[in-house]
C-alpha cells in the first residue's frame, strides 16, 4: 500500500515564504481561477517580459504551452494559491490568456456536445 | 477606446489564440486505495502534488450543529493530464483521501465531468464518504472496484447492494496498476455523465 502524499507538500524546503512572491497577498486583483484553469502566453506581450519579477518571468515562459494553475503551482513548487495570485495578476495584465471551464448553466458539469468530444478523444487513445 | 489601451498592444492586435476548453474529473476513495496510482496510469505527465486551500462557510449537513465559522484547510492532491484534443485538455485530480476534507470538496467539484470512486474490497467502508457525497449533489461518478491481489471476489449485485448503489451507477472491474483499464474507467465515467445530460 502506498500512503497518499498528504504529508509531504511541495515546496517544503523553501526558505523563503511563499506568500512573499505577492508581497503578502492571497487574492489577485482579477478573477480568482479555478485549478484546472488554463493560461498560455499572450505574444504580443512577451517582449515586456523583462519588467517581471523572475517567478512572474518563469510563468510567462513555461506558458508557451497551455499549462493549468495546478501545473504551474507544481511546477514553481508553491501552493495554488500563491499561482492563483501571480498568474491572475499577469491576465490581468495582459500576459497571459485565460482558458477558463465552460459551464452548462444548470448542473454545473460541461455541455453535451463537449462530453461527446471527451468521450471520442478518450474512445480514440 | 482609450489611450492607455492602445498604448499596451501598440502595432497590432494579439494572433487569435485556440480555445483551450480545461475538464477536470475527480478521482476519490479512501486511504491507500489506489487514486495516485490510477491517476499515474493515464497520466501523460508524471503526476504532481499541488496544495489547494479548501474554504468551506459551514458543514451544512445539519442545521442544529451550522456554525458560521469559515474553516480553511490546506491538503495536498495528486493530479495528472491528458490532452484529448487541440481544444479540450482533461485535468485528474486525486483527492484527498482523508474523512474530514469532505465537507470542503464543493470548490473542487465544481464543474467536474465526473469522478471516479475506487473501492477496495478488503476495506468497502473507506468509499461510503464518496459514494454519499457524489450522489447527494448529483454529481456523475462511476465505482471502480481496483482489483487488489488476494481479494476475495464478489459478485456486482454484492458489492451494490453493498454500497447501495443508485441502479444506473456503473461499476467496473479495474486495475488501477493498468493504463487500459483505468482509461475504460473513464470511458465509462464519460459515457454515463453524457447519458445523463442527454436524459435530463
Amino acid at each position: 500500500m502506498t500512503p497518499d502524499r498528504a504529508n509531504t507538500p511541495p515546496g517544503d524546503d523553501r526558505v523563503v515564504p511563499v506568500y512573499a512572491f505577492t508581497r503578502g497577498r492571497t487574492r489577485s486583483a482579477g478573477r480568482d481561477l479555478p485549478l484546472e484553469a488554463v493560461v498560455t502566453a499572450a505574444k504580443a506581450n512577451t517582449r515586456q517580459g523583462a519588467l517581471l519579477q523572475s517567478e512572474s518571468l518563469a510563468i510567462v515562459t513555461m506558458c508557451s504551452r497551455p499549462l493549468s494553475l495546478a501545473e504551474i503551482g507544481a511546477a514553481l513548487r508553491v501552493p495554488v494559491g500563491v499561482a492563483r495570485v501571480l498568474v491572475g495578476d499577469l491576465v490581468n495584465a495582459g500576459y497571459l490568456v485565460a482558458h477558463l471551464p465552460q459551464h452548462t448553466t444548470h448542473a454545473g458539469g460541461p455541455t453535451q456536445a463537449i462530453l461527446g468530444r471527451l468521450l471520442d478523444g478518450l474512445r480514440a487513445r | 477606446m482609450g489611450s492607455a489601451h492602445a498604448d499596451l498592444y501598440p502595432s497590432r492586435p494579439p494572433p487569435p489564440q485556440p480555445e483551450i476548453i480545461p475538464l477536470k474529473i475527480l478521482v476519490a476513495g479512501g486511504f491507500g486505495v489506489g487514486k495516485t496510482t490510477f491517476v499515474g496510469s493515464v497520466s501523460e505527465i508524471t503526476p504532481l502534488t499541488t496544495e489547494e486551500v479548501m474554504t468551506s462557510e459551514s458543514v451544512g449537513v445539519d442545521d442544529t450543529t451550522a456554525v458560521p465559522d469559515k474553516t480553511t484547510t490546506t491538503v495536498a492532491m495528486d493530479f495528472g493530464r491528458i490532452t484529448v484534443d487541440e481544444q479540450l485538455i482533461l485535468y485528474l485530480f486525486g483527492t484527498p483521501g482523508q474523512h474530514r476534507f469532505w465537507f470542503m470538496w464543493d470548490e473542487l467539484a465544481r464543474g467536474a465531468v465526473g469522478a471516479v470512486v475506487l473501492v477496495d474490497l478488503r476495506r468497502i467502508d473507506d468509499c461510503f464518504a464518496a459514494v454519499d457525497y457524489f450522489e447527494s449533489r448529483r454529481i456523475p461518478f462511476v465505482v471502480g472496484v481496483n482489483g487488489f491481489p488476494g481479494t476475495v471476489v464478489f459478485a456486482n449485485d454484492t458489492v451494490r447492494d453493498a454500497l447501495a448503489l443508485p441502479t444506473d451507477c456503473p461499476l467496473v472491474r479495474m486495475d488501477a496498476r493498468e493504463p487500459r483499464s483505468c482509461l475504460d474507467t473513464l470511458i465509462a465515467l464519460v459515457e454515463h455523465a453524457l447519458g445523463r445530460s442527454t436524459a435530463a
